[in-house]
């Protein structure tokens, strides 16, 4: 890569880094100062507004995976396969933060941490499968076979996430219904300003997965090139 | 102020999770960096 390029990146890098950061921000001014606090819950329902960016984060996270596995299973390119693998991460992490924040939620409203209906329990198997993604990819033996399975499995795993968003509209659970996506439309079943500040957050969310993605392929990147100047002293010594 | 505990709590493993998660990134990418750095120099050093 020319020197130009590397700086053209860097600005580029700087430039989604100052991004994310106002857009955090301005999520924060939104969440704590500018959004009234809900009726009936009080100011627990703030937590709303990062408990679902965080599951919009994974979902969208895992559909990365989703795409990126099928293309290297189809392209056989490793490209495709670091891409997966970060996004699988970042996925996990924010996955993670879903599971840890909804019963902080749900503690005061429904009285109890954890229960076991369809929407928290698929949203566990799917934490579950990342994680044993992961785990797949952290085995000593590299090559391409343990690439290939993970990708099956990062396939797979995607195919739970449409069985998470119905659960509410399948089965009589505690989770609430979706007030974003409603039968009369988009953003309909809440007030206007509820509904800016979870776009606020959202975006900010998406901007932050972006710029870790960012950190992450480039790490990946180096471990290959490490890999394979070390490959190299190996056969010139 | 009734539940500000679990919007407190909420708020620390949100921001405290994502700060580690990105520390840790970057100590990874230095560590990367540094191994890097001195493999080259290793490679450039026998020719």
């Amino acid at each position: 890569m020319s020197p130009d390029v590397v700086e053209e990146k860097e600005e580029e890098s700087n430039a989604l880094v100052w991004l994310t950061g106002f857009a955090l921000l301005a999520a924060m001014i939104a969440i704590f100062i500018y959004v009234p606090t809900e009726r009936k819950e009080g100011l627990i329902q703030r937590i709303m507004y990062f408990h679902v960016p965080c599951a919009w984060l994974s979902f969208f996270a895992f559909f990365v995976v989703f795409i990126c596995s099928i293309l290297f299973l189809w392209k056989k390119d490793r490209e495709w396969d670091i891409y997966a693998h970060a996004s699988a991460e970042i996925g996990v992490v924010f996955c993670s933060l879903v599971l840890i924040t909804g019963p902080i939620w749900a503690r005061p409203v429904w009285g109890a941490w954890w229960v076991w209906d369809a929407r928290l329990t698929s949203t566990l198997i799917l934490w579950i499968i990342y994680v044993s993604y992961l785990m797949l990819r952290a085995q000593s033996d590299a090559g391409s076979m343990r690439a290939r399975y993970a990708a099956v499995l990062g396939i797979v795993g995607f195919l739970n996430i449409p069985f998470i968003h119905f659960s509410v509209l399948w089965w009589r659970t505690f989770h609430p219904q979706s007030k974003v996506i409603t039968n009369e439309g988009i953003g309909k079943g809440m007030d206007p300003s509820m509904l800016a500040t979870l776009g606020i957050s959202l975006c900010a969310f998406t901007l932050l997965y972006f710029l870790l993605m960012g950190e992450r392929v480039r790490q990946e990147k180096l471990k290959d090139e490490i890999d394979r100047l070390k490959r190299e002293k190996l056969y010139s010594s | 102020m009734h539940n500000l505990g679990f919007l407190f709590a909420a708020n620390v493993f949100v921001w405290g999770g994502i700060i580690y998660y990105v520390y840790t990134l970057k100590q990874r990418n230095r560590a990367l960096e540094k191994d890097l750095d001195l493999l080259k120099e290793t490679l450039s050093k026998e020719g």
